[in-house]
């Protein structure tokens, strides 16, 4: 396990990695942004956190303010679907609207 | 479609870490202060000010071009790490502490003192396998990483384990990487959720692990050091790590070496656990599940109980939990061997109290109006939608179909087999039952096998 140098009286220790190689994912680009927010349909995509509902609920009055030609859509995020089934109901959200605000995440 | 995401400040590093691990690096994000958003979430006119204070960059967020880099960002190359580390001490201690700060300072340790695993002794541990040191036994979750046998075996030096554990610390593995197993919940969760590992089988006594008093609690070398082996190989092949990726947020309680423990099946009267799933007497098994904080039942060396008592303890503390959640919701009960002898007296077999378990827990349709936790149904609109998007299974339909109207009676789990049984403690004891909400698949049961230093689980 060591090997010592007895004119150095030194141990010298070689010990493995215990971490693993992680397969890259697939690299995708995030969407490219709208010129304005104005005249756009909006969904707002509550997570059902506690809280989450009052965030969006007051973003949503803040976006009424400054974007009067926007619409607003509130999507609650069905219950219990997690990031590992998100294939199954992201795509409603993307029929329902031009972008979306997603919150609030922990 | 472009979009934004919220997120409280205490989550920054959470949300970069997910993002690149699924191939999105650039999503834009805007963070809450956490102080102020948990305390006044509950309160339009708190969360006002923060929306106010983020609009513009919310707004920004939204219309400002993309980069290069966020539209096309550049292919992610597998993660190698170094094959070893070489250090030098005046001695062994001293190596040894280097070994060990330079573990921790990269993450690769949980905070206790780690072997350190030179090839030597990651050789030995894997002698204790016939298995192939590059086999994989599956990826683990957040980050998908690969989990081989060698990798275990490092993991495994590291906490102290002996080479005869090593097939049932592969099993194990086998068990948390299975797919139906919930690991990126149960790794990642706030809900600091904590695995349990159950060894069933002839391999149990042969390694002595503890199976009565004490059995989740230190002294024993197999219970210790297998549970250590598999919090390490979590933490360094899935990546985790505390308010990064790992927000559990209390921490978990059995943090270094998860609830591991033997089943009794010397004095169990009932067959052994792994039996009731098929597997033959003679066979070993490790089971992983997974649970919040357990109920501790039974009156111990305090109290008088009763066997039937306990039970009808766990039925109105189940009944009254709170969320009927029947899509996912999974419970091990864990009975002390004089609690089991007790029931089994009064004609209990494993079997019929599971369908007792199952019948008494039911709660009447009339009580189920409270909301979900996740989202704005009711509970019972949130059991309709899980019959038809096929969480609740085909068969077990009609029978919430039917239990769905007033007068009906709605089971909490899908079916009785959600209530895994098994017989563990002390005498005096008490009883356990652990609770997990996430998936009812998450009790994973894999045979040992391939050992070469031990009797059993050489199958």
């Amino acid at each position: 396990m060591t090997q010592t140098s007895a004119q150095q009286a030194q141990a010298h220790l070689v010990v493995l990695n215990p971490r693993g190689e992680i397969p890259p994912p697939v690299t995708l680009g995030i969407s490219p942004r709208v010129a304005s927010l104005d005249g756009k349909k909006i969904v707002l995509v509550d997570n059902g956190k506690f809280g989450a509902s009052n965030f969006l609920d007051v973003l949503a009055e803040l976006l009424k303010g400054s974007y009067p030609n926007a619409s607003i859509v509130m999507y609650p995020k069905p219950a219990a679907q997690t990031i590992t089934n998100v294939p199954k109901w992201y795509p409603t959200v993307k029929q329902q609207g031009d972008l979306f605000i997603f919150g609030v995440g922990d | 479609m472009p979009g934004l995401y919220f997120i409280t400040s205490e989550f920054r590093e959470d949300a970069k870490s997910a993002a690149k691990d699924r191939g999105m690096p650039g999503i834009r994000v805007l963070e809450l202060p956490a102080d102020k958003y948990y305390p006044g979430r509950e309160r339009k006119e708190e969360l006002r000010p923060l929306a106010s204070d983020c609009f513009d960059r919310m707004a920004d967020a939204l219309t400002r071009p993309l980069t290069a880099e966020e539209a096309r960002p550049s292919p992610m190359q597998m993660q190698r790490q170094d094959a070893h580390i070489e250090v030098t001490g005046d001695d062994f201690l001293e190596a040894a502490e280097k070994v060990n700060e330079s573990f921790l300072a990269s993450r690769w340790a949980d905070g206790l003192p780690i072997v350190p695993p030179t090839p030597k002794l990651v050789k030995a541990m894997m002698a204790g396998t016939t298995r192939s040191p590059q086999e994989v036994i599956g990826q683990v979750s957040p980050k998908n990483g690969i989990a081989t046998v060698e990798k275990i075996a490092i993991n495994a030096v590291m906490a102290g384990a002996k080479p005869e554990y090593f097939p049932v610390i592969l099993a194990a593995m086998e068990g948390f990487t299975d797919k139906k197993y919930d690991l990126t919940h149960v790794q990642a969760s706030t809900g600091s959720f904590t695995p349990v590992v159950v060894i069933d089988g002839p391999i149990a006594q042969e390694l002595g692990f503890n199976s009565g008093i004490g059995m989740l609690g230190h002294g024993w070398r197999a219970n210790s050091t297998v549970g250590r082996a598999l919090r390490l190989s979590l933490l360094n092949l899935g990546q985790t790590w505390p308010q990064v990726n790992d927000m559990a947020l209390t921490g978990r309680l059995e943090a270094y070496t998860f609830f591991t423990f033997a089943e009794d099946t010397a004095r169990s009267p009932w067959e052994p656990y792994h039996v009731s799933l098929g597997y033959k007497p003679e066979d070993s098994t490790v089971t992983v599940a997974s649970s919040g904080n357990p109920l501790v039942l039974g009156g111990g060396a305090v109290l008088p109980w009763t066997g039937q008592g306990v039970i009808d303890q766990i039925v109105a503390r189940i009944k009254t939990a709170g969320v009927v959640w029947p899509h996912s919701q999974t419970y091990i009960l864990v009975l002390h061997p004089d609690c089991a002898v007790d029931l089994a007296n009064h004609g209990y077999i494993r079997k019929s109290l599971q369908e007792y378990l199952y019948e008494q827990t039911r709660v009447p349709y009339e009580k189920l109006a409270g909301p979900v936790f996740f989202g704005h149904d009711t509970e019972i609109e949130f059991i309709k939608k899980s019959i038809e998007d096929g969480r609740i299974r085909a068969d077990r339909a009609p029978i919430f179909l039917e239990a769905l109207k007033p007068g009906g009676r709605v089971p909490v789990v899908q079916s009785p087999a959600d209530f895994h049984i098994i017989v563990a403690g002390g005498s005096p004891g008490y009883d356990l039952l652990f609770s997990y909400p996430g998936t009812n698949w998450a009790n994973q049961t894999k045979p040992i096998r391939g050992a070469t230093l031990t009797i059993a689980g050489r199958g």
